[in-house]
């Protein structure tokens, strides 16, 4: 998994390319938990992800359950076909902010 | 088509790239929508994953092995899963409730969603668990 953080203002833009698995999980909520501790927006941009599997999707849940907690909140942004279509399966395409 | 593939890996996290590496070279020999291709390849993944984490829970660095055997025969697909980890119970193998939205416990889950019968066996001598995912192909 490969990554790269735009900030601006007090939005955190993460951009997130490759595969993500329960192997690179630890490195991702190393990523994003900070930029929402630090009570940034965090848009993951999610068109460059080709595979998610349910590690990734725990990633998701974690990182928008502390946003809430935190008043702030994560965005999913161009999310790929293939996440989605896992999204959905996990059945929380209303429960994520999906755009 | 009749085919059977099978490939042993390392058991940890690092490996699942390959089981995934390893299962889209086999679909690929298969005449499937890519759709489902990585449906499948994501059900696989995930049962590997379920011996990583938990048949070899509290594991740190272990040269065991798994196998992975994936056969077509008459358009039944059929996947074999061999470790040497703690013997699984198949009565604590339960997805948690789906509305109970928290990270984990999905991956079962996964798995029974996408396979058509997810069995535990208990016919091997040279390996402790063995799992069998199948699933009918000509539906598809």
């Amino acid at each position: 998994m490969a990554y790269n953080v735009k900030e601006e203002g007090n939005i955190a833009i993460v951009y997130l390319d490759g595969e993500i698995d329960m192997d690179v999980t630890e490195k991702a909520k190393e990523l994003i938990m900070p930029l929402i501790e630090a009570k940034k927006e965090v848009h993951l941009n999610l068109k460059d992800v080709q595979y998610m599997d349910s590690s990734g999707i725990s990633v998701l849940i974690e990182s928008h359950q502390k946003a809430m907690e935190l008043g702030t909140k994560v965005i999913l942004k161009e999310i790929s076909k293939s996440v989605l279509k896992v999204i959905m399966m996990a059945k929380l395409e209303q429960i994520l902010n999906l755009e | 088509m009749n085919l059977t593939e099978s490939k042993v890996f390392l058991v940890n996290s690092g490996s699942l790239k390959d089981v995934r590496i390893f299962s889209r070279d086999v679909f690929e020999k298969i005449n499937l929508n890519n759709e489902l291709k990585e449906e499948l390849v994501l059900a696989i993944a995930e049962a590997a994953q379920n011996i990583v984490k938990h048949a070899y829970a509290g594991v740190e660095d272990t040269n065991d092995k798994m196998q992975i055997k994936i056969s077509v025969n008459n358009e039944k697909l059929e996947i074999g899963f061999f470790d040497k980890g703690k013997p699984v119970e198949e009565n604590n193998i339960q997805h948690r409730n789906i509305d109970d939205v928290k990270p984990g416990g999905l991956g079962t889950f996964f798995i029974k969603q996408i396979m058509d019968e997810v069995v535990f066996k208990k016919d091997q001598k040279k390996w402790v668990n063995h799992l069998v995912l199948t699933k009918n192909l000509s539906n598809n």
